[in-house]
């Protein structure tokens, strides 16, 4: 979530291979948008991994693993 | 060559120069000629990958090249005018251009005898042409320390860059990089960062203990060099032997064999003493216009003059870690896997990041990540990167232009990555000798080899993988035999290391995908 309004549908749309508007969005969100500081969320576990300075930290816990 | 011209071929813009100067159309006409000058270049490369880089001579100067017995070298012909791409090959350490080669040289037993025949032989050599070469050689040198930074063109194109000294020549590249992708480098500006910590070295070889020194001459320079190095190259002149143009020179032998009767020592200083005496030239070990190489090994030896001073094998990284890899070894190893315009590349334990920087410079079709569970190396990467970003702003817009990678923290043996996502893992392994330790790896090959068998697609899936402990990287490869199967093995050397670069191929066997965590 990048706090914008939502550009993108939750999931991608059958034919989404030929949807040039979609594929443009798309590609700005994962090409060309640098998340700086913030943080990523595991979708299972809800747990949040931090990104600092354009890096996120995917490491788990002692007791996670 | 003139500030203001635009960027062209060398030759022309010699004859162009001399044109101008109204040194009337013998002048322009012989500039033209330097231009088609059949210049023998000799590139010292990672030994190992001398394949490589006879390919990458082939696709991107159109010649072929030839692979010397003596390890790490390979020979092409091109244009005199070919020089700003010759220093744009991303395989090659270092340059030189031939001034003779001999294939079977018969060095006499007797030591002074043998000396004799090499002072001898300096008046005999064939040195206007390849002298021609150099002083064309310096003139590209020379604009390139004039242009500090590189304009690139307007966000819609690719402009190249030039890397080791060549004019910045503006290729109109395909914009869509999504599709039709000519793979062409974003060059990088060699970062000029000492190779402080794995030594250059002598390409040692396997196997053979071989008597091998590498000294230089010591003839010591008495008088003040007035020096003219050369950088009036542009009007077409040349320097001819006996001219008025008094140079700097060293000599630097390397020599390797068992039957010769003097050391490379006492070659470098005789064959530099005739050098001096035939040239008029003045000895400067420090500041030298011409570095005189003399290569002997066993009954070869090559002639020829320097091209580059600094190694361009240090060009991406301006944030050096312990154990960082050359940019050439990495451009190497990246070959090998044959990256194709849409995958994705991954470099799990990226250190300071050479690896994927060079990958993404050179591919930038590709998606690059490279990750590392040390702190250190991940915020050192990050530097490089942010290094290369910066070198790439471009002057008119303030966005600098995105690169095709990104670094994540994470632990090897648990990925954050899906099941059969990724096309290529490419990446230098611990080697237990500076970081990590052997007992270490006993327990991390065998889980790497099973995340990175995770990650990668079943059968087309490759990985890249360089260590220096083979003994237990084969043990760990013995227990994936299902995932993994070994396609080839390049004996390379790192930093005086022995070590081993293997090409895996993934096999058609889809993995496990026991991940409670992710």
């Amino acid at each position: 979530k990048l706090g914008r309004p939502s550009e993108l549908p939750p999931e991608p749309t059958p034919g989404y291979e030929a949807d040039e508007e979609f594929l443009r969005r798309l590609h700005h969100v994962l090409l060309e948008v640098e998340v700086l500081e913030g943080s990523l969320q595991c979708p299972d576990s809800g747990r949040r991994f931090p990104i600092s300075r354009g890096v996120p930290n995917l490491l788990l816990s002692e007791d996670e693993a | 060559g003139g500030g203001g011209r635009p960027p062209r071929a060398a030759g022309m813009a010699e004859a162009e120069a001399a044109g101008d100067a109204g040194l009337g159309p013998a002048a322009a006409q012989e500039g033209a000629q330097l231009a088609e000058l059949a210049a023998v270049i000799g590139a010292t490369v990672p030994t190992g990958f001398e394949h490589t880089a006879a390919e990458e001579v082939r696709e991107k100067l159109g010649s072929a090249s030839r692979i010397s017995k003596d390890r790490g070298k390979i020979y092409f012909e091109v244009p005199a005018r070919s020089l700003p791409q010759v220093h744009r090959l991303r395989s090659v350490d270092n340059l030189f251009v031939v001034v003779q080669e001999f294939k079977d040289y018969q060095f006499k037993e007797n030591k002074e005898d043998a000396l004799k025949d090499l002072e001898d032989l300096v008046k005999k050599l064939p040195w206007t042409d390849p002298l021609k070469v150099w002083e064309l050689n310096n003139s590209l040198k020379k604009k390139k320390t004039k242009r500090k930074k590189y304009n690139l063109q307007s966000p819609a194109s690719r402009g190249k860059l030039s890397d080791g000294g060549g004019e910045g020549e503006a290729d109109q590249n395909n914009t869509n990089e999504q599709e039709d992708c000519a793979q062409n480098p974003v060059a990088v500006e060699a970062a000029g960062g000492r190779d402080t910590e794995n030594p250059q070295g002598v390409a040692s070889r396997n196997g053979v203990e071989e008597e091998e020194d590498n000294e230089q001459s010591d003839v010591k320079a008495e008088v003040q060099a007035s020096s003219e190095s050369g950088s009036k190259a542009g009007e077409g002149q040349t320097g001819e032997e006996g001219e008025a143009k008094v140079l700097r020179f060293r000599v630097t032998c390397n020599r390797a064999g068992d039957k010769h009767s003097f050391t490379s020592n006492e070659a470098a200083r005789d064959f530099g003493g005739a050098v001096q005496e035939h040239f008029q030239w003045k000895a400067d070990m420090t500041n030298f216009d011409v570095e005189v190489l003399l290569n002997i090994h066993n009954n070869e030896m090559v002639v020829g003059i320097a091209l580059t001073e600094e190694s361009l094998h240090r060009r991406n990284i301006t944030h050096f870690g312990p154990t960082t890899l050359r940019s050439t070894l990495a451009y190497g190893m990246l070959r090998l896997c044959d990256p194709q315009p849409t995958d994705i590349i991954v470099d799990p334990m990226c250190g300071t990041g050479a690896i994927p920087i060079e990958g993404a410079a050179e591919w930038p079709c590709c998606y690059h990540i490279a990750g590392d569970n040390n702190p250190q190396a991940v915020k050192r990467a990050a530097n490089n990167i942010s290094s290369l970003l910066r070198k790439n702003e471009s002057k008119d817009s303030s966005a600098a232009l995105g690169v095709p990678l990104d670094v994540i923290q994470w632990d090897i043996c648990r990925l954050p990555l899906r099941t059969g996502s990724v096309d290529i893992v490419v990446t230098d392994m611990p080697f237990g000798k500076r970081i990590g330790s052997k007992k270490k790896n006993w327990d991390l090959y065998p889980a790497c080899l099973m995340e990175i068998g995770r990650i990668c697609t079943p059968g087309t899936g490759r990985a890249v993988l360089l260590t220096q402990d083979k003994k237990c990287f084969a043990k760990a490869l013995s227990r994936v035999g299902h995932i993994w199967r070994r396609a080839q093995t390049v004996w390379v050397n790192v930093g005086g290391l022995h070590a081993a670069v293997y090409l895996l191929r993934r096999t058609s066997e889809p993995a496990q995908d026991t991940r409670p965590f992710w």
